[in-house]
C-alpha cells in the first residue's frame, strides 16, 4: 500500500473503552479488506491499460479495448490461481 | 433492586456490575463522537491514499501514451492527448473494477 500519512491520533484510541476499541478494530478490518481490493484494481488498471489501450485520441473506450481490459483481469487471475496451485504441487 | 443473581444486595455492587457488563458488550455512548471522528479520519486517509495512487498511475500511463522521446512534440497536441487519456484511464479503472468485483463474486476463493 502506498505510504499515505496516517493522521489518526493513536493516543485518542488508547483512551477509549474496550467495546469502542473493538468497534474501531472491526471497522479497520472491513476497510482494509476493501482497500486491498482497491489497490488490486489500481494495479490491474495500470497493467491492463498499458497492454490494451494504444490510442489517446478518444476518451471513450472502444468495445475492443473494453473487451481487452475485461479479459486482461480474468487471464491475470487465472494465471494467479495456476501459479498458486503449481507451487502447492511442488511442496 | 430487590435482589441480584450473585446474591450481592448492595446497589453499589449492582451498578458496578452493570458498568462492567456495559463495557464488555456495548461501546460507551459518551465515546461515540470520538469513535465516529476516528472512523471518518480513517476513511479520509484511505481516500487520500487512493487519489494519490490514481494520480501516480494515470500520470505514468498517460505520459507513456502521449509523450515520446526525445520529447519535443507539439505541446498543445500532447496536452490534448493527456486530457483524453485521463478520461480513458478513469473509464478503464471502472471497467477493471467491475470485472474484478464480478470475478470475486463468482469465485470467492480468488
Amino acid at each position: 500500500m502506498s505510504s499515505a500519512p496516517v493522521t489518526v491520533n493513536t493516543a485518542e484510541i488508547q483512551k477509549l473503552d474496550e467495546a469502542s476499541k473493538r468497534d474501531i478494530t472491526n471497522f479497520i478490518e472491513i476497510e482494509s479488506a476493501k482497500q486491498k481490493v482497491q489497490m488490486s484494481v489500481h494495479q490491474f488498471t495500470s497493467m491492463c491499460f498499458k497492454n490494451c489501450v494504444k490510442d489517446g485520441s478518444n476518451p471513450e473506450l472502444s468495445s475492443a479495448e473494453n473487451q481487452c481490459l475485461n479479459s486482461c483481469v480474468n487471464r491475470f487471475l487465472d494465471t494467479n490461481i495456476k501459479i498458486v496451485k503449481g507451487l502447492q504441487n511442488i511442496q | 433492586m430487590a435482589f441480584s443473581l450473585f446474591g450481592g444486595n448492595s446497589s453499589n455492587a449492582n451498578s458496578q456490575q452493570q458498568i462492567i457488563q456495559q463495557s464488555k458488550n456495548q461501546p460507551d455512548p459518551s465515546n461515540a463522537g470520538t469513535v465516529n471522528e476516528i472512523k471518518q479520519q480513517i476513511q479520509q486517509d484511505l481516500a487520500v491514499a487512493n487519489a494519490t495512487e490514481l494520480v501516480n498511475q494515470a500520470t505514468e500511463n498517460c505520459f507513456n501514451l502521449c509523450m515520446k522521446a526525445p520529447y519535443n512534440e507539439n505541446l498543445a497536441e500532447s496536452n490534448q492527448c493527456v486530457e483524453t487519456c485521463l478520461g480513458k484511464y478513469m473509464r478503464s479503472w471502472n471497467a477493471i473494477s467491475q470485472a474484478y468485483v464480478q470475478r470475486l463474486q463468482n469465485t470467492p476463493d480468488v
